[in-house]
């Protein structure tokens, strides 16, 4: 703005009053346009606006002075109309002013009278127009806060971690939604920490607040209820400490804190309850594994340490025998190690299955044959009968190891000279597959946590099977991943029955 | 008469190895499947040492077991060994570091399994001389 020149318009039916003007005023570096009459002034002003000084005779014809300055200013009220007027009286003054001008210059005036009022009118003009600016400026200042307020009280509010807001007068101005769940101690904010329940929360919050060296934040795990919250309190160090206390008003009104010096404390409650969980339930998995891998390794180890030490006599018999143990124990070991990786994959949706219409029937007939072996070694009568030739969309091989599962479960649990029946069904719009025994049963606790991984019975004839406790785990993970569902029906001595419903397609 | 001792565990491979190496050299043995059964095997055979596995039925049943012996007067001067395969759960580890330890746990020796024939013999005729 300060580059361009100043522009005047100069109307006036006067020849000699322009040409005078527009010497006078461009030598002053000025620019300056001249009009004869108010009609050719108004024509002159429209066709490029952006004037700041109106410089205007009173008595013209056409169109008045006064008419001319009011048509000005509807349209750019900055312009700052100056009459210049041979009716010097003080009614026309007067009437030009209430108009809006500036000042008037009665004629005839000197070079540095115009050049004077113009100067005059042009400072005043620029204080307004400065003045305008800062007032606007102030004004959209003020939205901008009034906006950011509102919605980092809407971001506040839906946070769905706790937040506390503590002033140094130890008064909790502020607690958004989630922290009045966390800890309804008090109705009404704001309120004194004293009043909240929690002391370890308390505590903490007071020893960031008393805390004279420097900026503090501490973090600690606090129960609250059923839930575990990661509790962070920070210092707020800065002078403008009103801002997080503005939900608060009657609080805010307690004097800022000077630069540097602590202003408050701001407490962030995260519910990590289900992280806790989560956590527990993975060291409790690791802790499991390695006790289910390091127990059938540390048994084989014992039984090699025994031959090697030559405690076996070198009686080959006995030898023989020690290293048939260890192998059992390494195979279920194999065996642990795949259905890990078997378990692993299917819950990181790893686990591919090939799909196809499959009669489950044949299937069923092909685990039991599979096992027809291992029945045999313990005089164990292993049947089979279908009684529906049904086709299930599955995939095969996961389903032999289903079947596979519990029929070699079947035979472990079921003592000598006992009896495993497979039987195949229709049972609605399913395919029915169950395997039954007559061996030693389940108790109900024992049958409620079948299913759970590395769960396994434990008594005096389970101490001799060997498992990995993983078999049942698997069969429902890969029965329900062909939207099937596998159930147990079992008391103690009365043997079990796993009843395996797969949809028919 | 050759010293008793008492095998705990549920694991039948470590009760016949154990077995094995202690009964080649001269003790007699007699085991149990759980602590329950171990509980009625000193009041019955009043054996001169207990060597008990950690995890049985429940996760601490041998540490169960062993404050059951010492707190018993009648038990109490009996040494205990524990065995265990994993000597940490959910990252806590609870090797015994010291003499303080073994006592917390009311063992007079801890071993990771396998134990190797020598040390366990050494250990016990250590703790029975």
């Amino acid at each position: 703005m300060s580059e361009e020149p100043v522009r005047i318009l100069v109307v006036d039916d006067e020849l000699g009053v322009r040409a005078g003007c527009r010497k006078i005023l461009s030598a002053e570096g000025y620019e300056v346009t001249i009009a004869e009459d108010g009609q050719a002034g108004w024509e002159a002003f429209q066709a490029r606006r952006g004037f700041a000084v109106l410089l205007v005779d009173l008595m013209m014809p056409r169109m008045t002075g006064l008419e001319l300055m009011k048509l000005v200013r509807e349209v750019d009220p900055d312009v700052l109309p100056i009459i210049i007027t041979a009716h010097a009286t003080i009614d026309t003054a007067v009437e030009g002013t209430k108009q809006g001008a500036y000042s008037y210059i009665p004629k005839p005036f000197t070079p540095d009278e115009l050049l004077l009022a113009i100067k005059n009118g042009l400072e005043r003009r620029g204080l307004t127009l400065e003045a305008r600016r800062l007032r606007e400026e102030r004004e959209r200042r003020l939205l901008e806060v009034a906006a950011e307020r509102s919605k980092s009280n809407t971001i506040i509010k839906c946070i769905t971690d706790g937040i506390l807001v503590i002033n140094t007068e130890k008064l909790i101005v502020l607690r958004n939604a989630a922290a009045a769940h966390i800890l309804p101690d008090a109705e009404l904010v704001p309120f004194p920490l004293e009043a909240l329940g929690c002391a370890e929360v308390r505590s903490l919050i007071e020893e960031v607040l008393d805390s004279a060296s420097g900026p503090t934040i501490l973090s600690r795990e606090v129960g609250l209820g059923e839930a575990t919250y990661m509790v962070n309190v920070s210092q707020v160090l800065e002078p403008g400490g009103a801002e997080p206390a503005s939900g608060a008003e009657p609080a805010s009104g307690a004097e800022p804190a000077s630069g540097g010096e602590a202003a408050g404390a701001v407490a962030v409650f995260r519910d990590i309850t289900a992280l806790k969980k989560l956590e527990t339930a993975k060291s409790m998995f690791v802790s499991m594994v390695a006790h289910e891998v390091k127990n059938p390794l540390a048994a084989a180890e014992g039984w090699l340490n025994l031959i090697l030490s030559g405690l076996a006599h070198q009686d080959p018999q006995e030898e023989r025998r020690m290293i048939q143990r260890s192998l059992i124990r390494i195979r279920t070991l194999r065996t642990l190690v795949t259905e890990l990786l078997n378990l692993t994959a299917i819950e990181t949706g790893n686990f591919t299955l090939r799909r196809s219409p499959v009669e489950v029937a044949q299937v069923a007939a092909d685990a039991v044959e599979a096992n027809r072996e291992k029945s045999q070694e313990k005089k164990i009568q292993l049947s089979f009968t279908a009684g529906a030739r049904e086709k299930a969309l599955a995939d095969r091989e996961a389903l032999l190891m289903v079947f596979s599962n519990l029929i070699d479960n079947a035979i472990k649990y079921t003592p000598e000279g006992g009896h495993v029946g497979v039987h195949v069904s229709h049972d609605g719009l399913y395919v029915k597959v169950t395997v039954r025994d007559d061996g030693i049963g389940m108790d109900p606790g024992d049958k409620d946590k079948a299913f759970d991984e590395f769960y396994r019975a434990k008594n005096d004839f389970t101490a001799n099977v060997p498992g990995t406790g993983l078999g049942l785990s698997l069969v429902k993970r890969l029965t329900e991943l062909h939207q099937g569902r596998v159930s147990v029906a079992s008391s103690p001595g009365a043997g079990s029955e796993f009843s395996v419903h797969l949809p028919v397609c | 008469m050759a010293k008793l001792i008492l095998l705990v565990d549920d694991d039948l491979d470590f009760l016949e190895q154990n077995r094995g190496v202690l009964s080649s050299r001269g003790f007699r043995v007699t085991c149990a499947c759980d602590p329950q059964e171990a509980l009625a095997a000193i009041e019955r055979e009043r054996p001169d040492l207990v060597v008990s596995d950690l995890m049985m039925k429940a996760l601490d049943s041998g540490f169960s077991l062993a404050r059951l012996i010492k707190q018993d007067p009648r038990w109490a001067g009996t040494p205990v060994i524990l065995v265990t395969a994993v000597a940490s759960q959910r990252g806590f580890d609870f090797n015994p570091r010291s003499r303080e330890d073994l006592i917390a746990m009311n063992a007079d020796a801890f071993f990771d399994k396998p134990v190797a024939p020598e040390a366990l013999i050494a250990k016990v005729e250590e703790l029975l001389a």
